[in-house]
């Protein structure tokens, strides 16, 4: 799994550096956005799910670190992207911050100059053709801060992410919830956790 | 052939305005199709004969009454004055004494030239300078060989020049339709986004026709599309209308769900220790529902390693009845939280097992 993974990272990353980072003119047909409900999507994620985080328990019990919260986050937002197939922006930038890090990693670069690295490449003013009302523009800004990858986006094919996104987001939950359901054997409260800090 | 000219100059003066002009672009369509069929033979000699100078294709035009190459000699003359300076067409049309010196038709060979030398823009900018007498005349066309179905030239003339002006012809009609006209149609902007690199999109009644404003107004379009898209899927958005409102609401929806994958995510770094993976096992009771009465085949799996804590956990069953219940879930997290160490996770695990395995009998019992 582990290695298919990487190769799909490898993928992405190579399909990242030819796209251009700017707008792109997108049909907005391409882009179904309720495969995130169906049954086998949501069957073909949980399998994965499962598979990767059994990774990363393997992968970290050499080390004797236990994993953390984070990389199961990382894990499962990664297997995420995976399934998304690459036809959307954030689970490509997604794949691609990974691999970038562990370049970075890899390299052995100073640890601030990886930091730059990741941050400095999405700081940039995002294009806007419509004229926004400052508020707007403001909220807009944090919109595409919280999509990955949606920084230099235009408001229009930010909108089309970001629905995408949530439904995305939306079928993690839910697997999640009935993965932990199922190896805790106690029902997770959503509600409990929508109202959380 | 002298008959012909002088049909068609009497045609183009008896002409008189067409209002219709959908109808005839219709026609006008038609006629050039219809003419290209006609001749396909012509497609070789339109190339030979633009290199031959202006004289020589004239000689040729003018030998051509018994010839069966009469369209060809023509058509090359038409291609070769067009690609050339329109003037020395229209002096050596008017030199030749065959042809009759018709101002109208000169004028028409002069739009044409027009019309064929530019590329895309020049034309589309000379266009609507001359839009009205050059779709007259035009239009004129189809008329003329639907009066003179007979006469070669006039017909060869078309397809030569329309070729070439077939679909500048086309654009220009648009651009005149999608400029002037307050009409309400859609369907044929959908034609020419097919056909042309860019979109005409027609005006509405009372609203602007500037390009602008049309550009703007395609993009507002997309922008409330998916708006609307997003709306319906973040619960709660349908009422409040604004945009800023609704991506306040776009904003927390985003914002939640992320936080509950960490707080989920949290929760399986927690438990997983336990989790020694009976993938078939565990899958077989996940497709079923994941509450009631899986839960004790489930966790017997998952506990088995933990068999001397079984007798214990039944005491914490009984116990814990109410305790359980009321506890919240954060109470429990943070017991997993604090357990880092795999020692202590089999605690909280332990727990939190024992616990679900209570509030597991209370759903059965209810």
């Amino acid at each position: 799994m582990a290695s298919s993974i990487s190769e799909t990272n490898f993928e992405e990353s190579k399909r990242i550096k030819r796209r251009k980072t700017g707008d792109e003119l997108r049909d907005p047909d391409t882009i179904d956005h309720t495969r995130w409900r169906s049954e086998s999507e949501q069957r073909i994620y949980s399998t994965k799910l499962f598979e990767a985080i059994r990774q990363v328990r393997r992968n970290s019990s050499p080390v004797n670190k236990v994993s953390s919260g984070r990389d199961i986050q990382d894990a499962a937002d990664r297997v995420l992207a995976v399934a998304a197939k690459g036809r959307t922006r954030w689970s490509r930038a997604i794949l691609a911050s990974r691999l970038r890090l562990r370049l970075a990693h890899n390299n052995k670069k100073h640890k601030k100059a990886r930091l730059a690295k990741v941050t400095g490449s999405i700081r940039s003013k995002m294009p806007e053709k419509k004229r926004f009302i400052p508020a707007l523009q403001r909220k807009v800004k944090v919109l595409s801060r919280l999509v990955p990858g949606c920084r230099k986006v235009s408001f229009p094919n930010l909108l089309e992410e970001t629905t995408d996104y949530i439904s995305a987001l939306e079928m993690q939950v839910r697997a999640m919830a009935a993965l932990t359901e199922l190896l805790t054997g106690s029902p997770v409260d959503r509600l409990a956790s929508t109202s959380d800090s | 052939m002298e008959p012909n000219p002088g049909t068609l100059a009497g045609s183009i003066s008896i002409r008189p305005d067409q209002e219709e002009t959908g109808f005839e672009s219709l026609q006008f369509r038609e006629e050039i199709q219809r003419l290209i069929a006609v001749p396909p033979e012509n497609a070789s000699s339109f190339t030979a004969l633009l290199e031959l100078p202006a004289t020589q294709a004239m000689e040729l035009l003018h030998s051509p009454p018994s010839e069966e190459g009469d369209p060809a000699p023509l058509s090359g003359d038409s291609l070769h004055g067009i690609s050339d300076d329109h003037i020395s067409y229209i002096s050596s049309f008017n030199g030749n004494p065959t042809f009759p010196s018709n101002k109208a038709l000169v004028e028409r060979a002069a739009k044409f030239s027009v019309f064929a030398s530019g590329e895309n823009s020049p034309e589309t900018s000379s266009v609507p300078s001359n839009s009205s007498a050059n779709l007259e005349k035009v239009k004129s066309e189809p008329a003329e060989t639907d009066s003179n179905p007979n006469s070669s030239q006039p017909l060869v003339s078309d397809p030569t020049v329309e070729s070439k002006t077939q679909r500048s012809a086309k654009r220009k009609e648009r651009e005149k339709k999608g400029k002037g006209c307050t009409k309400k149609s859609k369907n044929e902007t959908s034609q020419d986004a097919q056909k042309l690199p860019y979109v005409h999109v027609r005006a509405r009644r009372g609203q602007a026709t500037d390009s602008h404003s049309l550009a703007e107004r395609a993009r507002r379009e997309k922008i409330n599309a998916r708006m609307k898209l997003l709306q319906e899927l973040v619960p709660g958005c349908t009422k409040i209308s604004g945009t800023a409102l609704v991506l306040d609401e776009i904003i927390n929806h985003v914002q939640s769900l992320q936080r509950q994958v960490e707080f989920l995510s949290m929760r399986l770094a927690a438990v997983n220790p336990r989790v020694d993976y009976n993938l078939e096992g565990l899958f077989a009771t996940e497709s079923g529902s994941l509450v009631d009465s899986n839960f004790p085949s489930m966790v017997a799996p998952l506990v088995c390693p933990e068999i001397p804590f079984n007798g214990s956990r039944q005491d914490y069953q009984q116990q814990w009845h109410f305790d359980a219940l009321q506890q919240p879930l954060w109470g429990r997290e943070e017991d997993s939280h604090t357990f880092i160490t795999p020692d202590n996770s089999l605690l909280s695990y332990d727990s939190a097992n024992s616990a679900s395995l209570h509030s597991n009998q209370l759903k059965m019992e209810l």
